[in-house]
């Protein structure tokens, strides 16, 4: 028999995590499609301190049990964010789908981690007697490997908030709607007086975990533009040469030209 | 429009959207065991033996050796058995049913049985196949003769994939044997096709089996020969453990065990003379899978339509099916119409490409006219209506303006657009009807002046059953609530032939039509009146010979013609499709909502089997087997389909309706062809074409 618990506080949730048989659960929509009957889980789409969305000087701080519903819908979102989250599943998977459980499922292909990868994101994880901050892209550490403790839980989402205005997003599908990635790409290039302040970009559904290549990004870091377009041929064969899709239902050669071709026109969009 | 035209709900409606109607998975459990099949995990291989695990009172291993009739599906040549045999032939073949009270120690106990198998050479590529289960020809003219006088001969090969017919219910059949008698029920087109065969594989007598239909969540011809099948497997399960047992697939076991349309290879090659097509020569080849099954008369329907719409004088065409270690294809909307169609069109565009001329005005050059011989040398009797529905959709879709703006582009996204025109041979192919189907339908009437419909005919969403009703009372000028119209149960019903072949409203709703003009000519108020009609084949037809092909194929024919505008992301791959216009001749709608509801329907299904649906079987097993690998085109991807219906009336179908159902899944994949082909500006052999295969063409070409 499925056996369920529905945690009403974050502090019910973290001492009932402490029994690592239950298997958390937000809106179920990756758990549900596998549903294993033998499992128990623990529910965790009432957890208050899971549901805000707020904002510091820093961070726009989002709840893991946020769905893609309420993060389109506030404000605070960055359209970035925003703009990945309208393209995910369809209209029922997008009010139950959480974040969390985007990030937590630990696909490559997860739209809304695409995001939180591209923004160098923080994760706020938490177990009954401790709580430690990771950025996202020291979560993911392999193919469904996750930087969690069996008794913690993704809590909150810590998004930069200043620098998301000139991004650029695209999501590859099978088809226009309810279609997983193929492959997807986001960028943000932050360019202040001539000089880029920051070049970020995220390759997803492409490898085992969402692609961030930052050391080779930092490369027009600090750049003005006329020298970051001569850095342009070096620092997209940079790239190209550190993508190397893992196999996979759709084909190498075509994950690799589609990233090629997005980098290069985010790029051209952002006049390199 | 006639006042037959107008749209009604439909009969079906109610029940489906509350959720009252019941399904075959929706019966009550309490006294059933459920089943579950051990399939072969091998593509193929000799079965030495099974060995099972201590079952438990109240469960049942199922296999051969229950079988108390022919271990035979009676599908045209019956060589699926109902239970392997000796040698399993493909993946999933089933070597027996396992029954039992509790679906999930069934599951369990399943996992716990041990095939031993010795392993056989399978093959997967109907190419390399040396076991044709059909092998045909025909000729027409002097081929030889064209291509020897001709100017340029063009040779061209076109492959097109399988297709998943994806109803939402997966197929399921319950069976019960009970008092000597068994009773199926379940998912399936066609009562009297699992009838026959359930009495085959059980030796009862026809009055000892019934079969009854429930309401069923789509089918586009897969549950037209599996069912016989399943049937046969569930019934015998019940024999053996005379408890009622269904077996209800889930959508892997459905995707991975059951028919689809059959994947092509052909070659083509045309004789042209003057600019015009004087002859060709086709080499058909479909791929049936580890059984023959329906591949016979798919394979007809394909050999005699691989010359498309056109008036070709010179004719030489060999068609085969041939077996490989695969799930058995069978019936798909279409019935092996699209695959050809798809190849004549694309190869039609091909020449005019090269004799630069405009792929719509050489296909026009070629459209055969009233009265032209057809590919089997029998007549278009009727008119064809290709050139109006040519012009009607050209102007729609604004094609030849589209056609010259996209001759220059340059950018990101590229356009496209192609036309295709295309036909469906209404109903049986040749002599079916009159020599094997025999169509008989009644009409009973109580005596509260009540009238029941009495056909085998099923309704699976497609609209039949309204259409019956409203022909019966627009004929006895009752209202619809007094026609009576309940699922056949072929102990009750007469065997008006199976619900296949766009035939259900052409040819039975026509007997309906003429038993309710004697029922009304013979009313009597307050009696019970029972009034019988039987199928009567129409005299104008040349008799069509076997194996010669030879005569009127058909007693009439469906049109299409299909546009279709395609923008392709060359960084992405992605097609996105701009419009999908269609005008559609299947004579006088019987419902104008339904039929337009079909054509919709029919033709994205089409647009998906050319740019998106892609099956593939890695060594014979099928690995996307679920909704989200294999994807099908959904309402947001062709949110401009404008579908218009052109009406040339059949004098000898119901108010002159002619067949519907299939038509429209024939054209969409040439005119999405042509449209991508367009874009790219190369040619196209091969269906499905998706993103990758885009960044292919781009990457051959060094971008474009
Ligand atoms: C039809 C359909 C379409 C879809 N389309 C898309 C799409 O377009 N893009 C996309 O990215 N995804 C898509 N998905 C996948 C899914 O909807 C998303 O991944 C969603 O974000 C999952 O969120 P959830 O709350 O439903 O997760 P759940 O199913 O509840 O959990 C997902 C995983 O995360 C774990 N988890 C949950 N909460 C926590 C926590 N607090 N801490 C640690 N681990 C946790 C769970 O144990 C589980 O392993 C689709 C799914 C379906 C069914």
């Amino acid at each position: 028999m499925v056996k369920g618990i529905i945690a009403k506080s974050l502090r019910d949730a973290l001492e009932l995590r402490k029994d690592s048989t239950f298997v958390p659960y937000i809106g179920g929509t990756d758990l549900m499609v596998e549903a294993d009957e033998n499992k128990s889980y623990l529910f965790l789409h009432q957890v208050p301190e899971m549901k805000n969305i707020a904002e510091d000087e820093e961070f726009i701080r989002f709840g893991a049990a946020c769905t893609f519903t309420e993060i389109i819908k506030n404000p605070l979102s960055p359209m970035i964010l925003k703009q990945a989250c309208r393209q995910i599943g369809a209209p029922a998977v997008r009010n139950m789908g959480s974040i969390g459980g985007n990030i937590g499922n630990g696909s490559a292909k997860a739209d809304s981690a695409l995001i939180c990868m591209v923004t160098d994101s923080k994760l706020r994880l938490a177990s009954a007697d401790s709580e430690r901050i990771v950025p996202i892209k020291d979560f993911y550490l392999g193919r469904k490997k996750l930087n969690l403790n069996p008794d913690e839980l993704i809590i909150e989402i810590l998004m930069p908030k200043h620098g998301l205005e000139n991004y650029y997003h695209e999501k590859v599908g099978a088809r226009k709607a309810l279609a997983i990635s193929r492959v997807s790409f986001a960028g943000i290039m932050d360019i202040k007086n001539g000089v880029i302040q920051n070049n970020a970009t995220a390759f997803g559904a492409v490898s085992d975990v969402i692609i961030r290549l930052d050391t080779i990004d930092n490369m027009l870091i600090g750049k003005t533009i006329e020298e970051a377009k001569k850095l342009r041929g070096d620092y997209i064969q940079a790239i190209g040469d550190a993508i190397v899709p893992t196999r996979g239902r759709v084909g190498i050669e075509y994950r690799k030209d589609v990233c090629i071709n997005l980098l290069k026109s985010f790029l051209e969009v952002s006049g390199i | 429009m006639k006042a037959i035209s107008k749209s009604v709900p439909k009969r079906d409606h109610a029940a489906k959207i509350s959720g009252s109607a019941v399904y075959v998975g929706d019966h009550p459990t309490d006294d059933l065991l459920f089943g579950r099949m051990l399939r072969s995990t091998k593509a193929r291989a000799r079965v030495l033996g099974v060995k099972l695990p201590v079952l438990p009172e109240g469960y049942f291993f199922i296999d051969k050796n229950d079988v108390p009739g022919d271990n035979e599906v009676h599908i045209i040549l019956d060589d699926n058995p109902v239970f392997v045999e000796e040698i399993a032939e493909h993946i999933g073949d089933v070597i027996g049913v396992l029954a039992g009270t509790d679906e999930r120690e069934v599951n369990i106990l399943l996992k716990q049985i041990e095939v031993d198998y010795e392993e056989l050479e399978p093959v997967f590529d109907p190419r390399k196949s040396d076991v044709a289960f059909f092998d045909f020809g025909y000729e027409k003219g002097d081929a030889e003769k064209a291509f020897a006088e001709a100017d340029k001969i063009y040779e061209e090969d076109f492959e097109t994939g399988l297709q998943e017919h994806m109803y939402l219910e997966t197929n399921g059949i319950i069976a019960e044997f009970k008092d000597g008698k068994m009773y199926v029920r379940g998912s399936l087109q066609c009562p009297y096709f699992v009838h026959r065969a359930v009495m085959k594989a059980t030796g009862l007598s026809s009055e000892n089996v019934s079969v009854t239909q429930d309401v069923i969540g789509g089918a586009f011809g897969g549950k037209e020969d599996f069912p016989s099948i399943l049937g046969c497997q569930v019934a015998v399960a019940a024999y053996k453990t005379k408890k009622p047992v269904r077996v209800v697939f889930d959508r892997h076991e459905d995707i991975e065990g059951t028919s689809k349309r059959h994947p092509s290879f052909c070659n083509y090659k045309a004789a042209v003379k003057d600019g015009q097509v004087t002859a060709l020569e086709i080499d058909v080849l479909y791929d049936a899978g580890a059984y023959a099954t329906m591949s016979m008369v798919v394979l007809q329907r394909g050999i005699i339509g691989c010359g498309g719409v056109y008036n070709v004088p010179n004719l030489k065409v060999r068609g085969q099916a041939r077996k490989t270690n695969t799930v058995p294809n069978g019936a798909f909307r279409g019935f092996g119409g699209p695959q050809v169609f798809f190849a004549i069109e694309m190869l039609m565009t091909h020449i005019a490409k090269d004799l630069q001329m405009d792929s719509v005005d050489f296909k026009l050059k070629h459209v055969a006219k009233h009265n032209d011989l057809t590919s089997t040398s029998g007549r278009f009797h009727f008119p064809v209506p290709i050139p109006a529905m040519v012009k009607d959709i050209t102007e729609a879709s604004g094609y030849y303006s589209k056609k010259e703006a996209y001759k220059n582009q340059s950018g990101r996204f590229r356009r496209g657009i192609g036309l295709a025109a295309v036909y469906h041979g209404a109903g049986f192919t040749g002599n079916g009807e009159r020599d094997l189907i025999k169509a008989v339908v009644q009409l009973r009437k109580d005596r509260d002046d009540n009238v029941e419909i009495l056909t085998a005919i099923t309704e699976m969403g497609q609209g039949v059953n309204t259409a019956f009703i409203k022909i019966v009372a627009q004929e006895l000028g009752l209202p619809p609530e007094r026609v009576i119209l309940v699922p056949p149960d072929t102990a009750r019903v007469p065997d008006s032939g199976p619900t296949v072949a766009s035939r259900s409203v052409m040819t039975v709703g026509e007997l309906l039509r003429r038993a309710a003009i004697r029922l009304k000519a013979e009313w009597r108020d307050g009696e019970e009146q029972l009034i019988e009609e039987h199928y009567k084949h129409p005299e104008y037809m040349i008799p069509f010979e076997m194996p010669a092909f030879r005569g009127d194929a058909y007693p009439t024919y469906s049109w299409a013609v299909n546009a279709v505008e395609v923008e392709i992301d060359t960084y992405t791959g992605f097609i996105d499709i701009l419009g999908a216009w269609g005008s559609f001749d299947a004579g006088t709608p019987i419902d104008e909502n339904i039929v337009i509801g079909q054509m919709e329907g029919g033709f994205l299904q089409s647009i998906g089997y050319a740019m998106m649906e892609k099956m593939t079987a890695d060594k014979g097993y099928i690995r996307n087997n679920n909704f989200s690998d294999y994807i099908i085109p959904t309402a947001v991807d062709v949110p401009n389909m404008q579908v218009k219906l052109h009406v040339e009336d059949f004098p000898l179908g119901p108010y002159g309706a002619k067949g519907a159902g299939e038509l429209p899944h024939v054209g969409g994949a040439p005119a999405v062809a042509e449209a991508i082909q367009n874009a790219l500006g190369v040619n196209l052999h091969k269906i499905p074409f998706l993103a990758e295969d885009v960044m292919d063409v781009l990457r051959r070409k060094g971008g474009i």
